[in-house]
């Protein structure tokens, strides 16, 4: 065999990348071409960058500090959304309040990408009474009552924490991404890549793993950003009942929380309405993102 | 079709088995026992009188025979007795009950009297500017969480506005029986359905725009619109008979939803009922009506789901084949 | 000796029945099935859509598993080895699929579908393995800067090389076809057909070549077993199959392939309706009462019927 290698090997790489567009490149593509998206994406960067940015510019420590002769004050300008009861500034909390509440958000949703991905790949790609018993487990876990089993769970653990409440919420949120996987893996397994791996004698967690689950990946990334629009919407609701983030850590659930109190609903609206509002405007970015995540991923939909 | 029934029946006994075992295990873990409920207020007992109080409620049994009293009982409507209320649980829940049912059945109602009109429109007028308008209030409610949405519902309308009561089932005043009261009742209803509601036909509206979408271009519509049928006829007669009919069936998987719905609803509008009930058992630590009440909530999931999916294979054979 | 036995193939699905789900029956997809095939031949599977020939491959590959007899591959028993054992193997018998388009994975490149095998065997530097890999590229026709290119890239008849180069990259000893063309057109199967039987030659292959085209399966194979309801019907050399077929199911076959010249088509047409005729007088010499075909009977040194 003659040395057939006389093209610029990165020359060749560069010009098939151009011919096959990667999955994030369509997606980029798809926000562009939908005004929704596009504006979503920004206001969620803006809120997001200034969250998660506030440390520099806000006194952590001013922000614990009770001040009693400073309580529910009304929005000025020394601060913006004025005070809560211990004269704490309402604005300085939002911000670590969806810091904290995005990225427990993005937390779960990830333990719960991983545990469900698996769990699907592993029931989907192996089918038969492997596949029966799981899915008897799955049913069983989704016919429980979530948010009671949560709560109780709260209550009862010992030495509670954020890293216990994480757990707590993941272990409910990797159910339907399984059962979503699952199916699809079970429809993904008949074809004949899988079957031609198995002769090839690749190990079954890496036809899994690395085999089925690029081809499932678009569908995983689509569950995901729609998710943790959710999981941040449960977090938050746990949180504003009592039942979720430990005192100490504030979430965009604990200024809602003070919506517990007929008084302040109607006359302290700027401790809990705006934290309201960020929950509604944060879902609402996302999930405009993830329509268009969703649209990218399946070729007939696409607007771009 | 018999076959499948009974079945999808005997799924069910095994998973309420495993719920009830879950569930006890979880009351042996929360803090507080029988022993606690009888010595309220007495700091003093003697180590013998703990003693004899434990043998009394047969907490030095073996687990299993504890759990078989505990199951058995609580089949027969027997949950305990509630250490703060002093009364048995079974009567604190039979008090409570009847206002989550009317908030659940309410909402359920609601839910369907605005998602199926909306779901045919925009599945029969696809991309017109009503369909559109749907669509994007599903991507809203989709996205809002009830908790936000109720809580701006009440200050918007109860607070603003002072339209609608902000809290309680009933205004107190009124004596029941009489025309006021069932007015003061809906009126107190009105905002905690409403706000539900309006987040929970999204699953439908969705469904239903989809499938007539589906339908539309089947080739039993083609058939029947070649034959000369008018168009609103194929929809009524054909199209919408296929797709109303899961519809029906979906109630059953809805009451994960309501009882998780209302928890929340009822905390913020402190409507009394059964989810509040769960709240404020749990914060005053009252773990015996805590545990009576996921327990039914529990058995109701189960037994919505099974009436579900036996509805639905009954609407819809290719269901059955699994 | 032979480089494969197949001594009595089962595989058996069970009907689950009742209400308990018991198993009321069996599908006999395949009901004792045997032949040998020689090293460097062709041996040919044919038989009407259903009547096992896939299954048979597939469980001599491993991807079903087989219910009942052997199968000796140079003289140990694939069905019986532990999972160890058959995986040294995997690289001694390989497959080539029926559809090109799903047998290769869209998500990779040509060098990683077909660098998998080497992955999975052979330590090989990414400057070795992509020599070798760029080596079989070529070797299949195919131009080496075509590597990078995905599977949507090129037409099935290309895809079906990617898939005969993957399969050629352990220095297998037996590669089973299944269907190796029918998702082609007739335009590219001769083309790949040939192909085939060149490198044959050139590694050293034996083919078990699984196939419903008769045509086909004459241009390509030294012997052929018929197949009809997962049993063997005939089993004889190419020759002795076209020119000299005993049994009646056998004859219907061969009799339905589309005569060319015209002139003979009424020949043809005489031929059919005699066989037809045997088929329903003599139809107790060749099936038993359950309609279950006889075992094999030798009639020659290489032919054998399932006749009474």
């Amino acid at each position: 065999m003659k040395n057939t290698v006389t093209i610029n090997e990165k020359d060749l790489i560069a010009r098939e990348k151009l011919n096959n567009p990667s999955f994030a490149k369509t997606i980029w593509r798809e926000i562009i071409h939908d005004k929704m998206a596009i504006i979503s994406l920004i206001l969620l960067i803006i809120i997001l960058a200034t969250a998660y940015l506030s440390p520099l510019f806000i006194d952590q420590v001013a922000l614990k500090r009770v001040n009693f002769l400073n309580t529910w004050k009304a929005p000025s300008a020394a601060n913006w959304l004025g005070t809560d009861d211990g004269g704490r500034d309402v604005f300085g909390q939002l911000m670590i309040g969806a810091r904290n509440s995005f990225t427990i958000g993005i937390a779960v949703t990830l333990i719960a990408g991983v545990v469900g991905l698996s769990y699907g790949l592993i029931s989907g790609f192996y089918g038969g009474h492997v596949d029966n018993v799981m899915m008897r487990f799955l049913e069983f876990m989704m016919v429980l009552p979530t948010t009671m089993f949560i709560i109780v769970l709260v209550t009862i653990i010992p030495n509670y924490n954020v890293v216990s409440f994480i757990l707590i919420l993941s272990i409910f949120a990797w159910l339907g991404k399984a059962r979503l996987i699952r199916s699809r893996a079970l429809q993904e397994r008949e074809l004949d890549y899988i079957n031609a791996s198995k002769t090839l004698g690749t190990p079954s967690w890496k036809i899994m793993f690395f085999e089925m689950f690029p081809n499932l990946s678009s569908l995983v990334i689509v569950n995901m950003t729609l998710t943790l629009a959710g999981n941040i919407g449960i977090e938050t609701g746990l949180t504003f009942l009592g039942y979720g983030l430990p005192a100490g850590t504030p979430s965009l659930g604990t200024l809602v929380a003070f919506a517990r109190n007929p008084d302040i609903v109607q006359n302290k609206w700027w401790v809990w309405l705006p934290a309201a509002l960020l929950i509604l405007v944060m879902m609402l970015c996302i999930n405009y993102v993830g329509q268009a995540i969703k649209r990218a991923s399946d070729a007939r939909q696409r607007l771009a | 079709m018999l076959k499948f029934i009974l079945r999808r029946t005997l799924i069910m006994i095994p998973q309420l088995i495993l719920l009830s075992l879950v569930i006890f295990v979880l009351a042996k873990a929360m803090p507080g026992d029988a022993v606690t409920g009888a010595f309220m207020g007495n700091p003093d007992a003697t180590p013998e009188q703990i003693e004899k109080i434990r043998e009394k409620f047969g907490l030095n049994d073996p687990w299993y025979v504890q759990y078989g009293r505990w199951i058995g009982k609580a089949v027969k409507g027997d949950f305990g007795q509630s250490y703060t209320h002093q009364q048995p649980v079974t009567t604190l829940i039979a008090g409570r009950v009847e206002n989550t049912v009317l908030l659940s059945l309410f909402t359920a109602i609601m839910i369907y009297l605005i998602a199926i009109p909306l779901g045919i429109v925009a599945g029969r007028w696809t991309d017109s500017w009503a369909d559109k308008l749907i669509v994007t209030y599903n991507y809203v409610a989709f996205a809002t969480p009830l908790f936000v949405f109720a809580l701006l519902m009440l200050f918007i309308f109860a607070f603003l506005l002072g339209w609608f009561p902000y809290g309680g089932s009933v205004d107190i005043r009124i004596e029941s029986g009489t025309w006021d009261y069932v007015v003061s009742r809906a009126k107190h209803l009105f905002l905690p359905v409403m706000s539900a509601a309006i987040i929970g036909t999204v699953g439908t509206i969705q469904y239903l725009r989809n499938d007539i979408i589906d339908q539309k271009n089947k080739d039993y519509v083609k058939t029947a619109r070649s034959k000369g049928v008018p168009e609103g006829r194929v929809y009524t007669r054909h199209i919408l008979r296929n797709s109303l009919l899961p519809i029906a069936a979906f109630l059953g998987y809805e009451i994960t939803g309501l009882i998780s719905g209302s928890v929340f609803i009822e905390t913020i509008f402190s409507y009394q009922g059964l989810g509040q009930l769960f709240i404020q058992s749990i914060g005053l630590r009252d773990f015996t009506v805590v545990t009576a009440l996921v327990l039914i909530s529990g058995t109701a999931v189960v037994v919505g789901t099974m009436l579900s999916d036996i509805i639905l294979s009954i609407v819809d054979p290719r269901i059955r084949i699994e | 000796m032979s480089l494969l036995t197949v001594n009595d193939l089962k595989v058996h699905y069970p009907i689950r029945g009742g209400f308990f789900r018991r198993v009321v029956d069996h599908v006999r997809a395949v009901d004792g099935i045997s032949f040998e095939l020689q090293p460097g031949e062709t041996y040919g599977l044919v038989g009407e859509s259903g009547c096992g020939k896939t299954t048979s491959g597939r469980a001599i590959i491993g991807l079903n598993k087989s219910t009942g007899g052997e199968m000796l591959f140079e003289g140990k028993d694939l069905a019986k080895m532990g999972r160890a054992e058959r995986y040294k193997h995997t690289k001694d018998i390989q497959m080539i699929f029926q559809d090109p388009y799903s047998s290769l994975n869209g998500r990779k490149n040509v060098l990683n579908i077909i660098a998998e095998p080497l992955r999975n065997f052979e330590r090989l530097s990414p400057k070795e393995e992509l020599l070798r890999v760029q080596e079989l590229v070529a070797r299949v026709g195919l131009s080496p800067e075509s590597i990078y290119k995905y599977p949507h890239q090129f037409s099935g008849g290309q895809r079906q090389r990617i898939g005969i180069a993957r399969a050629l990259a352990l220095n297998p000893k037996l590669i089973i076809a299944d269907e190796p063309v029918s998702a082609l057109d007739v335009s590219v199967q001769a083309q790949v057909l040939n192909f085939m039987q060149e490198i044959q030659k050139d590694f050293n292959l034996t083919y078990l070549f699984i196939s419903h085209d008769l045509g086909i399966i004459q241009h390509m194979c030294d012997r052929i077993g018929i197949m009809y309801r997962g049993r063997f019907v005939e089993e004889g050399t190419a020759d002795e199959i076209y020119n000299n077929p005993q049994h009646v199911y056998t004859k219907r076959l061969i009799a339905a392939i589309p005569e060319m010249n015209p002139e003979k088509r009424f020949e043809k047409m005489h031929l059919r309706q005699s066989i037809n005729e045997e088929y329903q007088t003599g139809y107790n010499n060749y099936f038993d009462k359950d309609g279950r075909m006889f075992d094999l009977k030798k009639i020659s040194e290489s032919h054998s019927v399932a006749m009474q």
